[in-house]
């Protein structure tokens, strides 16, 4: 009988003319033989990233070096780039805040703090406001420089390592190997600074940027921060503000996030306040690589510490 | 043979309103049945097909079918809400990719979806004409709502108010058209695509507006207490998302709490899959898990012991109809007897003349036939509308 039917529709069918039929597409995961392609949100992940992955990984921080990623905002064609991609890194932590508007396929998106989520600083004088019938608000901040802390860099690069292996489960053995190479790294530049600031809680420092939290949380550094930029010379209402710290916190050393401008550093020496860099290498540097800034702030500090 | 034809011929339209009701009841007889079956099987592969390329939805518990049609075909009400944490359960658990489906609101009759971009993966969407979703804000529509909203890329679509009496309600949120999909002949076409985040700002849930510290938002302000600024209901909100008002857009409260209709769950395998599920299988949990093919192979099944007994009812008037048919074209040669008689007197071979009766008949039924495939080859091409309007509707 089943027959018959399908005889007599295909006939009529094939006299009458058929219709559009639905074409569905399932889902094809494309994957070529090629690297893994990961963009990340700064440079310290591209780095890290780069080191775990070697070969089979091709990733880079696509953002321009001159402004600061967590507040540069990319542009339609920067953010096809990372739909892209098959990996994209974040940093987590309210970093980089055009994320959340954007649209990104969150089946790529690796947050690569989020198992350090109780650790994260919230930063407690964010503006508050309110209206409307919602009520009071608060956009409460949170620290985000977490790769200053080197043990949160390095539960960062095992979630880096495990997003790679799951990506590229035959590579599991190569990242694993990478990581501890890795790690060794980190782990001696940790230990290195926890001994250089070891018992130096009460000596004040002064920050030229509120950048540094879980930088002073892990070295127990007794620092206040400035609103300052290191290529603009404060202005007076600035530089009264610095007075008024200093007479509560009276830091010798102001820790800058990049060279400061000769004028500012003059100033601060009249009042009595050498500089030093720590850089955060949020950005790629224009010579060698992550570790080797965190090699020279790792000497900028020793020379703060032992003087 | 043409005089045989030309004979048949001439008498059929001598007797034009006898032929014709043959041939209407032969088409009838053929099509009903044919078209019947058509339907069905366009049916078959209009609500399986779909729903095959969905392994698994996730949603508020209720109605299995409600939630598979709207978050299939975008048709039906728009089922109870779960929370976004529920997406994030999926995507955590690492057991399968979750898409999430915000199905609530609509720009004029097209429904606006807000997804992610694994949407557009799983549905094999490509892009015609602009670009991908990239920023708050942006749309992408399909073909046949680009065609019914009159849009194109650089256009604008703006979001429906959900009830013109609630002034307070839902602000409408135009949104600049981005992209346009190609046509792939699916509900898709007809839907206008946002990030999810897009559909929360159409919400309320995230909004922007003037910077409250600002002295031109002073007259907004109701009161400062240190670092917190009070601002009264005159605050200006945007209802348009631009590059220079983006960094003003922000959601309060925890996302995780923030609504969405349903999540497409695509598990990595099998294993996946029956893991996932068991998940959900608690009597306190309040998500269900629903296998669409399972859901729409019902309703078919319904479908289909219907048209058992429509296309018995079918047959057997076919059948009636067809015993009238040989009746008259039977009852007709006896009234012409006088005419057959005559024509083998003046030579007609009875051959020739029974030639003649058969062409006539041979005629009739091929007309009924043509008539029938016409009518069949229309339902298959206008099938899918039928099944639109008369089961997803």
């Amino acid at each position: 009988m089943k027959i018959v039917w399908g005889i007599l529709v295909v006939v009529l069918l094939a006299v009458g003319g058929c219709g559009d039929t639905e074409q569905e597409h399932s889902q094809t995961a494309k994957r070529t033989d090629g690297k893994l392609t990961v963009l990340t949100v700064n440079y310290p992940l591209a780095y890290f990233a780069d080191r775990l992955g070697g070969e089979h990984v091709a990733a880079s921080y696509p953002g321009p070096i001159d402004r600061d990623p967590a507040f540069w905002n990319p542009s339609a064609d920067d953010v096809s780039a990372f739909q892209a991609a098959d990996l994209v890194l974040l940093n987590g932590a309210t970093y980089a805040k055009w994320v959340p508007k954007v649209t990104l396929p969150s089946s790529k998106l690796v947050n690569t703090s989020a198992e350090l989520s109780d650790r994260y600083i919230t930063v407690m004088d964010a503006e508050t406001h309110a209206h409307g019938p919602g009520g009071e608000h608060a956009h409460a901040g949170t620290a985000f420089t977490t790769w200053l802390d080197l043990t949160m860099a390095m539960a960062q690069a095992r979630a880096i390592r495990d997003a790679f292996t799951a990506a590229r489960p035959a590579q599991a053995e190569f990242f694993a190997a990478q990581y501890k190479d890795l790690t060794r790294d980190l782990v001696d530049l940790d230990h290195r600074l926890t001994t250089l600031t070891s018992g130096q809680d009460d000596r004040p420092l002064v920050a030229s940027h509120p950048v540094y939290q879980y930088f002073a949380r892990r070295y127990d550094l007794n620092l206040e921060a400035v609103m300052w930029e290191p290529s603009e010379v404060p202005g007076g209402r600035q530089w009264e503000e610095l007075r008024r710290l200093l007479e509560q916190h009276p830091a010798e050393w102001m820790i800058w996030e990049g060279e400061p401008a000769g004028e500012s550093v003059s100033r601060l020496e009249t009042l009595g306040v050498q500089s030093l860099v720590v850089d955060p290498c949020a950005t790629p540097p224009a010579t060698g690589d992550f570790l080797d800034v965190m090699e020279a702030n790792v000497a900028a500090l020793a020379a703060a510490f032992q003087d | 043979m043409r005089d045989i034809l030309y004979l048949a011929w001439r008498y059929l339209m001598r007797h034009r309103v006898l032929t014709v009701i043959l041939v209407v009841a032969i088409t009838l007889i053929v099509f009903l049945p044919v078209g019947l079956r058509v339907l069905v099987m366009q049916s078959e592969q209009e609500l399986t097909t779909r729903a095959a390329a969905t392994p698994l939805i996730l949603g508020q518990k209720g109605s299995p079918l409600e939630l598979a049609l709207v978050t299939l075909y975008f048709a039906a009400d728009t089922p109870p809400s779960l929370p976004y944490a529920e997406c994030e359960r999926v995507a955590n658990d690492r057991l399968a990719t979750a898409i999430p489906m915000h199905l609530r609101f609509r720009a004029r009759q097209q429904p606006i979806i807000g997804t992610s971009l694994d949407y557009f993966d799983l549905r094999g969407l490509d892009v015609a004409e602009g670009r991908q979703l990239a920023v708050l804000g942006d749309c992408v529509v399909g073909a046949t709502a680009a065609r019914k909203l009159g849009v194109t890329v650089g256009d604008h679509v703006i979001s429906s108010p959900e009830n013109v009496f609630d002034i307070a309600g839902v602000y409408p949120l135009k949104m600049p058209v981005v992209g346009v999909l190609a046509r792939n002949h699916t509900p898709d076409d007809d839907a206008v695509f946002v990030d999810l985040k897009t559909t929360w700002v159409i919400e309320g849930l995230g909004h922007g507006h003037q910077d409250m510290s600002r002295p031109e938002a002073a007259a907004g302000v109701l009161k400062r207490e240190g670092s917190t600024v009070i601002a009264n209901a005159s605050v200006v909100q945007y209802n348009e998302i631009t590059a220079r008002n983006m960094d003003s857009f922000h959601f309060h409260g925890d996302l995780g709490v923030f609504p969405i209709q349903a999540v497409i769950a695509v598990p990595h395998d099998e294993k996946s899959s029956a893991l996932l599920q068991g998940r959900y299988l608690g009597d306190e949990e309040r998500v269900q898990v629903i296998r669409p093919l399972e859901v729409m192979t019902e309703l078919l099944d319904t479908v289909l012991t219907v048209q058992t007994y429509v296309v018995t009812a079918v047959v057997i008037v076919g059948l009636a109809t067809l015993a009238t048919a040989i009746l008259v074209i039977v009852l007709s040669l006896r009234l012409r007897r006088a005419e057959i008689a005559t024509m083998n007197r003046i030579g007609g071979a009875r051959t020739r003349v029974l030639a003649i009766l058969t062409a006539e008949v041979v005629v009739v039924v091929g007309l009924g036939v043509l008539a029938a495939a016409g009518l069949t080859g229309l339902t298959a091409a206008y099938g899918s509308l039928i099944i639109k309007a008369l089961i997803l509707a």
